[in-house]
């Protein structure tokens, strides 16, 4: 059973923030993957690119929420907050560059946009790609925050008090 | 209507690089610095300093940190953007944490 102090605003983050990074990575694979088959094969992976991406960039944005509202908690205990500092510039990046992407998707899609279409849907995956370099930095700079510095850990007694 | 799709387009790939403009911070050795108020984020009771030689520290405030103006002391609603402060920060690892804020103006 799990304790009720368990829930403290800044688990919020890490129960989020894993879903844009394994739906945003598997779009762009699967974005990429669709750009380099045939016209004719493209179909199912372009729409299931697309759908990935859609949900990604939500899941991003919902990820920047819970770690804005981490970062005023965790930020006050670390020994180099500047890393912290880091990853958010980076997150921040991300969902930007993810949000361009699936704005211009969405045109594409909606036939907002009729010219060029290949040239921008290349465009899109190299988005996606630059997105996805980011989301790798956020990922380790995360990580250092979290098993480095053990920002938003709760760490036991000695004794093992309340166990 | 080609060319309003074409800026059209062209905004949209603007989009991600509207961030670019976001700064990062930076560490000083502890003491006593002036500047002026950056940014206030009340939700966190967290202040942006930018010193004169163009540092910007991230200060979030902790129960010990006194907050004062005219030497009374002030609620940290108080704090605004442009103001004129001194800061004296501890540096503990990486982290600089407040000692004493004082509003100048």
């Amino acid at each position: 059973m799990i304790d009720q102090n368990f829930w403290r605003t800044e688990i919020w983050h890490p129960l989020s923030v894993h879903f844009p990074v394994a739906i945003l990575l598997l779009a762009t694979i699967v974005k990429v993957v669709a750009i380099l088959l045939r016209e004719q094969q493209q179909g199912f992976w372009q729409r299931a690119g697309a759908y990935l991406l859609y949900i990604g960039f939500l899941a991003a944005w919902v990820s920047v929420y819970t770690g804005s509202l981490a970062e005023g908690i965790v930020a006050r205990k670390l020994c180099d907050p500047t890393i912290l500092k880091d990853h958010e510039i980076a997150a921040f990046n991300l969902a930007y560059i993810f949000t361009g992407a699936t704005a211009l998707e969405l045109a594409l899609r909606f036939e907002l946009i009729k010219f060029k279409t290949g040239l921008l849907q290349l465009i899109v995956v190299l988005l996606m790609l630059a997105g996805s370099g980011f989301l790798v930095y956020v990922g380790h700079t995360g990580a250092t925050v979290v098993y480095q510095q053990a920002g938003g850990v709760n760490i036991p007694a000695a004794d093992c008090a309340g166990f | 209507m080609k060319n309003y799709k074409a800026i059209f387009a062209f905004l949209l790939l603007l989009l991600p690089f509207m961030y670019a403009c976001q700064q990062g911070t930076d560490v000083v050795e502890s003491g006593t610095y002036q500047g002026t108020v950056d940014e206030v984020e009340p939700a966190k009771t967290e202040i942006y300093v930018k010193t004169a030689d163009n540092k910007r520290l991230e200060l979030y405030f902790n129960e010990n940190t006194t907050l004062t103006r005219n030497g009374e002391t002030v609620q940290f609603d108080q704090l605004q953007k442009g103001q004129k402060v001194e800061v004296e920060v501890n540096k503990v690892g990486q982290r600089l944490e407040p000692v004493a804020v004082r509003i100048l103006e």
